[in-house]
């Protein structure tokens, strides 16, 4: 079955594929069906009616064959064919030949032999053909004509016109020499094959059915064309003077380039054809510019007319329809670029350094707020740009200049009415033949709505950051308050001492500006503590600075004093000396901290009192500084101790299990990394930072 | 005043030390600070009346540790504690224990002042009570093992014939025991050999125990 779908057209042009659905029945090992028996009619009658015709173009007095279509016939009908069924093709022939010529009194010898040189030359042909040409021979393709022509129009004549030759010798049959016989055969052979074969081959291809859907205007023109055709014919080749200026000749060359142009190879092969009955009808009626001479002569006359002008033709609508294939591909490629620009937002856009003309899609015209007639320039593209990405542009085209890589560059676009848009555009030089610039080509397109996207993303982030560090410091309350109300109670209670030692007038100067001082010094402290937690709590960008991790780290301890106290847990530090700076926002570096802290803290609420430490260590190593909090407390869960990071991971009853997810967040976008490990009688939770 | 009585603050937070320090010297008292509860346990103790200003979170042992430590060595300091943030747990417990007031920072001086004073008081009372304990307690230790056994009879309320009963004497021997504790406990009727007896904290003699019980000194 599979075999059968060689992409070949039958006949009647209904492809191979639709016809392999049908029903079939299997005898003698090939598939029989309706469409089968359909072609050895077709071949039959074919054959028939075209030796018919054959004869009827013979140049009295003598009978000269001018055009033998049988075997052109018969190679068109090979052609159409698939291989496998080419004996049933013959088969069906045969007894065409033979009725036909039985008629003319030939001897069955003869008849014989003249079906196996008609054969070979079908043969010949249509198996060269196939075999250069894998897949239908479709002769609107200048490989496939130019094959057709070496092959079915000159090979097969050439070769079977010797056998032919010699059968006739063989059989004593007919007058005149070898080379004679050879020659007139050979000659009418071409001829036929030049215009019968593709004349069936397109027909056959393409489909009648197609025909039907053309237009009114189109069918219009091709009755207007066919009528002119056949009236610069008639009237050239049967009611011209035989001595009339050989120039007329050309008169019906107007309606073949007509029909090529317009109508393709079908249209010239139908002209073609058309021309030739009339040219050989004229001549075989004593008419037009072939009948002044001998007939052999005349004969050869009209076949050199008729070749030369059909070999032309037939190459020149082949070069056409490419064209036009070409136009319509392009078109469609075209069109579908268009759709993706479209689709994809993206502007496209060329500048043709050699001709000095630039080209944007509508698109791109739309996203540049570019009126359409509008003409472009780098100056005015720079001029929608940014002013701070402008330099970044003219960079990255610089250095696409000097190399063959493309560029990428990202910019944000200030529109005439103040709007700002987000862009990534890629582009290429491109190079001609020489190596010299030849054009420069890109695309740009709209990345706004993920980069705002991106922005709300980054914003809800800060925000959930944000607010955790304020169910921190929640936690924290404890502390705060005693961070808050040492320096206060301090100050309250060296303010009623200045008043007492004033109303009691026992005033010691000395002793009052060192009250003073504490009371300055202590407003501070207060302060400084009112503006960390402001720190922690407020809305505010990173701000990413060089950042010593020890005093950060006894910070948090100085904050985090008071919890500690009530926890009855003791920290220890352990902070090399000379540490270096990290770059970090000191803010979240606070909150990874006590986040950590409080984390230590909680795993160990049910670690006796007098075991509850923490050891904070500080160090540096390969360009990093790690910090690690160790605890005493319960450990961290059995198998993947990381799991403590993810989402909604929590071992507190109330907690949301947001705090070292945003931990981890925090550290991975200092371009840090985190672990943990459970170590001894507790867990060590790390991280590092990159070095400043 | 002057250094009869004294104000002891035991916080961990230097700046508040400074200013408690000048506070009370501006009120007059006298004033000692202590960086911490270890530090305090570390002096000898006093012979005055001591009011101690204790923080409530202090690293080592904290507030109420102190307070636990204090009331196990018999120390009759009074205590006004002062917190950095309001902890309803350990506000009560340290007034179960005795304390004289909670306080919470920052508070108003003049609320100290008069926690401090109160707890002076209260210590100087305590002392007096302590004085007077102490005065009853040397002359009953000169009673004879028979007479303070006579004594907590009649603090039970027996008459002599019965106390002689009990003791498997006569009645004329207990008379004349009767008279000797009265004569050296210098109280002239059962009615302030009772009082005397009760500050004194001897307890009636009763059915369960017959011993003679300690009391702390």
């Amino acid at each position: 079955m599979a075999r059968r779908i060689d992409g070949s057209m039958t006949m009647n042009g209904v492809p191979a594929s639709l016809r392999a659905q049908e029903p079939e029945t299997r005898q003698l090992g090939v598939d029989f069906d309706s469409s089968t028996a359909k072609i050895c009619l077709l071949v039959f009658a074919g054959y028939y009616l075209g030796a018919k015709l054959g004869f009827a173009l013979t140049l009295q007095p003598r009978p000269v064959s001018v055009l033998w279509p049988p075997n052109a016939i018969l190679l068109a009908a090979l052609l159409l064919t698939p291989v496998r069924i080419w004996w049933v093709v013959l088969l069906a022939a045969f007894p065409a030949h033979w009725l036909v010529q039985l008629q003319s009194d030939v001897p069955p010898g003869m008849i014989f032999c003249w079906f196996i040189s008609n054969s070979c030359e079908a043969l010949i042909g249509a198996g060269c053909m196939r075999y250069s040409i894998q897949g239908p021979v479709r002769l609107d393709r200048l490989r496939h004509v130019a094959i057709f022509c070496l092959c079915g129009v000159f090979l097969g004549p050439f070769l079977s016109s010797f056998l032919d030759a010699g059968f006739v010798a063989l059989n004593r049959w007919g007058q005149g020499s070898y080379w004679e016989i050879w020659r007139i055969r050979f000659c009418s052979n071409v001829l036929a094959a030049l215009t019968i074969t593709p004349l069936i081959v397109t027909w056959g291809t393409r489909g009648i059915a197609r025909w039907r859907s053309v237009s009114r205007w189109r069918f219009l023109e091709g009755a207007c064309l066919l009528l002119g055709l056949s009236v610069a014919s008639f009237s050239l080749f049967s009611k011209m003077a035989s001595d009339a200026d050989a120039a007329l000749l050309y008169a019906p060359l107007v309606f073949l380039l007509w029909a090529a142009v317009r109508f393709g190879t079908r249209g010239a092969v139908t002209a073609i054809t058309a021309v030739a009955f009339l040219a050989i009808l004229g001549a075989a009626q004593g008419h037009g510019p072939f009948a002044e001479r001998p007939a052999e002569q005349n004969a050869l006359f009209v076949q050199l007319f008729l070749i030369f002008r059909s070999l032309p033709l037939l190459f020149l609508a082949a070069i056409i329809e490419e064209r036009d294939r070409m136009v319509e591909t392009l078109r469609e490629r075209e069109e579908r670029i268009s759709l993706a620009t479209e689709s994809a937002n993206l502007a496209l856009w060329t500048v043709d350094f050699s001709r000095g003309e630039s080209w944007m899609n509508e698109k791109g015209r739309a996203l540049y707020r570019l009126a359409p007639d509008e003409p472009l320039s780098r100056e005015f593209f720079l001029s929608r740009v940014h002013p701070e990405d402008r330099l970044k542009i003219d960079d990255a085209i610089e250095r696409a200049r000097s190399s063959t890589q493309s560029f990428e560059v990202e910019y944000r676009l200030l529109l005439p009415d103040g709007e700002t848009r987000w862009h990534i555009a890629r582009g290429r030089y491109l190079r001609n033949d020489r190596g010299e610039i030849s054009e420069l080509m890109g695309v740009a397109i709209d990345v706004t709505a993920q980069v705002k996207a991106n922005l709300d993303l980054r914003l809800q982030r800060e925000e959930m950051a944000r607010l955790s560090r304020v169910a921190l410091m929640g936690e924290l309350t404890a502390s705060l308050a005693h961070e808050l109300n040492q320096p206060l109670t301090a100050i309250a209670s060296n303010a009623a001492a200045g008043k007492r030692f004033l109303v009691r007038g026992s005033l010691d100067l000395e002793m009052f500006g060192e009250l003073l001082d504490d009371v300055f010094s202590d407003a501070r402290r207060a302060g400084a503590v009112i503006h960390g937690i402001h720190q922690l709590v407020r809305k505010g960008e990173e701000d990413r600075r060089a950042v010593s991790v020890n005093e950060l780290i006894l910070e948090v301890l100085r904050l985090m004093h008071s919890d500690l106290l009530g926890r009855s847990t003791t920290v220890e530090t352990d902070l090399a000396a000379d540490l270096p700076a990290v770059a970090a926002d000191p803010v979240r570096l606070q909150q990874v901290l006590l986040n950590l802290i409080m984390n230590a803290l909680e795993a160990m609420q049910q670690t006796p009192a007098p075991s509850r430490r923490i050891l904070i260590s500080a160090a540096a190593a390969d360009g990093f500084v790690q910090v690690s909090v160790r605890d005493h407390g319960i450990g961290l869960p059995e198998g993947d101790p990381d799991k403590i990071f993810s989402h909604f991971f929590t071992t507190k009853p109330n907690g949301m299990g947001m705090g070292l997810t945003i931990v981890r967040s925090i550290v991975e976008a200092h371009g840090g990394e985190l672990g943990a490990e459970n170590v001894g009688d507790g867990a060590r939770v790390f991280f590092r930072l990159p070095v400043a | 005043m002057g250094a009869a009585e004294l104000v002891c603050v035991v916080d961990d937070d230097q700046s508040v030390r400074r200013g408690l320090r000048r506070l009370f010297k501006s009120a007059g008292y006298a004033a000692e600070m202590f960086a911490s509860a270890e530090d305090y346990l570390a002096r000898e103790s006093f012979a005055v009346p001591i009011c101690l200003v204790l923080d409530v979170r202090m690293p080592g042992l904290n507030g109420l540790g102190l307070q636990e430590a204090i009331e196990a060595r018999g120390g009759c300091e009074q205590i006004v504690f002062i917190t950095g943030h309001s902890d309803v747990p350990a506000c009560r417990q340290a007034m179960k224990k005795g304390a004289v007031d909670f306080l919470l920072k920052p508070f108003d001086s003049d609320e100290l002042i008069e926690a401090v004073n109160r707890a002076l008081e209260r210590g100087k009372e305590t002392l007096r009570k302590r004085a007077e304990r102490g005065h009853a307690r040397s002359l009953i230790d000169k009673l004879t093992p028979r007479e303070f056994e006579v004594l907590r009879f009649v603090l039970q309320g027996l008459l002599n014939k019965q106390i002689a009963a009990e003791l498997v004497t006569a009645e004329k021997t207990v008379k004349v025991h009767r008279g000797r504790v009265m004569q050296k406990l210098g109280v002239t009727s059962v009615a302030d050999l009772v009082r005397f007896s009760q500050n004194a904290g001897v307890s009636p003699a009763g059915a369960a125990h017959r011993t003679k019980v300690h009391y702390p000194a």
